[in-house]
């Protein structure tokens, strides 16, 4: 009840708004908002149709192009990422706020701009996408594209989240190993890493679910070869709604398998 | 082996360190000083986490400035220990350990034999510190510099580690660096002692000279001296000068005053208090008359504060049980209070 009396310790009874009420029904009607649609995406195709549509060509093709491209972004973000997000974690002042600043750019800036911006750089006109045409590497419709696009949306998840999982190991453990006579390498292998782990692996699940789900700069810079997310897009329009689910499905299974894997050996970096 | 410090400086913003010169040899060094006057900041510069902005340190005869952390040979106990918490105590040890057999013999030197396979987050704070202890030790350092690794411990445990650590360091032939803001523990443990304020060393020497001779007003009460009052020297025969702190003269045994202006240090534990009428006249010491304006029970010692001569000295000073309880002390009591003369210690004042 939104509207009741209460009565207080005091013994005064007041009659007003039971807030804790209001919150519940304001905050459970979100919750079926996120959830509803979802079980109403299984209830729309029998379960047979969607196997059989899940072993079609074009689905398999779209579902290998995004594995395929988020994974090698992944390793990407996570190569370059790291010790980007370790050296924010060490370091103080305006030099780092600046350089997070730029992390964090590619994660306010709209995805098609992000296309735009990676066009002017990679596409076809510019000089660098002329030279890899002409090496036969071309940067736009191919795999590669995919892969530039999903890396610049995607990557600063894991540097933001590996900072966070950085910072949260203890300067003073790095000095221990040191001062026992272990280099940085072997502290940072054997302090460092296994402490931040969790941390990292969340950050590296957020970019693999970011990128995967990739879609404004991936059209921008590869519409081919079709990712899932480019796929559900042609389905829609040429065919209708009815043949962009089995793809969305796909999609909203390798989205809970991130859920499990950071509520799992990841810590999650919103908890 | 012998740890050199000389012109040793580092300005971090507004606070500066240094220059310092200080000599350790196989001794532990205990460095007392108040929070913030650069205690940490001389370890973290030997042990090479700070960056000196000049000076040199030298550790049988290398040149540590430069040096990597890794490659010092300088082992250091952290304040909490910082253990890796993701290992067991034996990893812990075992990280550092050069070979097997020396793992086994410290966790029996230092008592671990039953905690080996716990993780440091089930261990009490006692044995953490034992472990960090353990795993610095098996590195064989060069040099061992410890940063209140006794603080964040309840007393009784820390009494008694503070035991541990005397027998332990007796064993060791290397230069200690021990630092703590516990006079207590510093003399406890120290071969020597520096008093550290506003990033310099304030005095050098063994315990018991820098809290008898104490240079400064600052090292005298920074080391338990209660007692400091402004004297004027009135005599100064060769047997020794006669100060008047207020209406009190007292007679003390330092023939070499250089000036009339002095600081005048009377350490607590060095007077006595006597029942008036129990006061021997002869005796050699400075005999002042006064009355108890308060006390305070701190459990093994009562600490009394005894107005002398009208009010124009307050004497402090502890007394056992046995004699608060003959001499039945409350506010009020009159007392004669008695001043060894070898017991007045004069700081010139610098004008």
């Amino acid at each position: 009840m939104a509207v009741g009396s209460n009565t207080e310790r005091s013994g005064t009874v007041t009659v007003g708004f039971d807030w804790l009420s209001v919150a519940l029904v304001l905050g459970g009607v979100l919750l079926l908002y996120y959830v509803v649609p979802l079980v109403s995406l299984f209830l729309s195709v029998p379960a047979g149709d969607i196997l059989a549509q899940i072993t079609n060509p074009t689905v398999v093709d779209a579902a290998t192009t995004s594995l395929l491209s988020a994974s090698v972004s992944t390793v990407i973000a996570t190569l370059f990422g790291l010790p980007l997000a370790y050296w924010l974690a060490r370091t103080d002042g305006a030099v780092m706020k600046g350089v997070l600043a730029v992390v964090i750019l590619p994660l306010v800036l709209p995805p098609t701009v992000g296309g735009i911006v990676l066009l002017t750089v990679f596409g076809p006109g510019s000089p660098l996408g002329e030279a890899a045409v002409a090496a036969g590497f071309p940067l736009t419709r191919s795999l590669a594209g995919v892969v530039l696009a999903q890396t610049f949306v995607a990557s600063p998840f894991v540097v933001v989240t590996a900072k966070a999982a950085f910072e949260s190991v203890d300067q003073t453990l790095e000095y221990a190993s040191r001062s026992l006579g272990e280099g940085r390498l072997t502290t940072a292998r054997r302090v460092t890493l296994p402490l931040a782990g969790p941390g990292i692996l969340a950050g590296v699940t957020l970019a693999f679910a970011r990128a995967i789900g990739e879609f404004g700069a991936t059209m921008m810079m590869a519409y081919y070869p079709r990712t899932m997310p480019v796929q559900i897009w042609v389905a829609f329009i040429e065919l209708g709604l009815d043949n962009a689910y089995p793809v969305a499905i796909l999609l909203v299974g390798i989205a809970v398998a991130a859920l499990a894997v950071l509520n799992t050996v990841a810590s999650n970096p919103w908890e | 082996m012998t740890l050199e410090l000389s012109r040793l400086r580092k300005s971090y913003g507004q606070f500066d360190f240094g220059p310092v010169d200080l000599t350790v040899d196989d001794e532990v060094l205990a460095v007392l000083g108040p929070s913030g006057s650069g205690k940490t900041t001389l370890l973290s510069l030997v042990a090479g986490i700070a960056v000196p902005d000049a000076g040199s340190m030298r550790l049988d005869g290398r040149e540590l400035v430069g040096l990597p952390l890794e490659d010092r040979r300088v082992g250091m106990v952290f304040q909490e220990g910082a253990l890796f918490p993701h290992m067991t105590a034996r990893e812990n040890i075992e990280y550092a350990a050069r070979d097997g057999d020396r793992v086994g013999s410290l966790a029996t030197l230092l008592e671990l034999d039953g905690v080996l396979e716990r993780k440091p987050a089930t261990l009490s704070g006692g044995e953490r510190q034992r472990v960090a202890l353990a795993r610095t030790l098996a590195t064989d350092p060069d040099a061992l510099l410890l940063d209140e690794p006794l603080s964040s411990l309840d007393a009784p445990i820390r009494k008694r580690l503070r035991d541990e650590l005397y027998r332990l360091f007796e064993s060791l032939d290397i230069p200690v660096l021990y630092v703590t803001h516990d006079q207590r523990t510093a003399t406890a443990l120290g071969d020597r002692l520096a008093i550290v304020r506003d990033g310099g060393i304030e005095q050098v020497g063994p315990p018991s000279t820098v809290i008898t001779r104490p240079t400064s007003r600052f090292v005298a009460r920074f080391t338990g001296t209660e007692n400091v009052f402004d004297g004027t020297v009135t005599d100064r025969p060769s047997t020794g000068a006669t100060v008047s702190v207020g209406d009190v003269r007292l007679q003390t045994t330092v023939s070499d005053v250089p000036a009339s202006a002095v600081t005048v240090c009377i350490h607590p534990s060095r007077i006595t208090v006597e029942a008036p009428d129990e006061a021997d006249e002869n005796r050699p010491a400075n005999a002042v008359t006064g009355t108890v304006a308060r006390w305070l029970n701190e459990g093994s010692e009562y600490r009394i504060d005894v107005e002398c001569d009208a009010g124009s000295i307050t004497l402090t000073t502890n007394v056992r049980p046995p004699t608060f309880e003959r001499l039945a002390l409350a506010n009020g009591t009159e007392l004669s209070v008695l001043i060894p003369r070898e017991s007045i210690h004069l700081i010139p004042e610098h004008e």
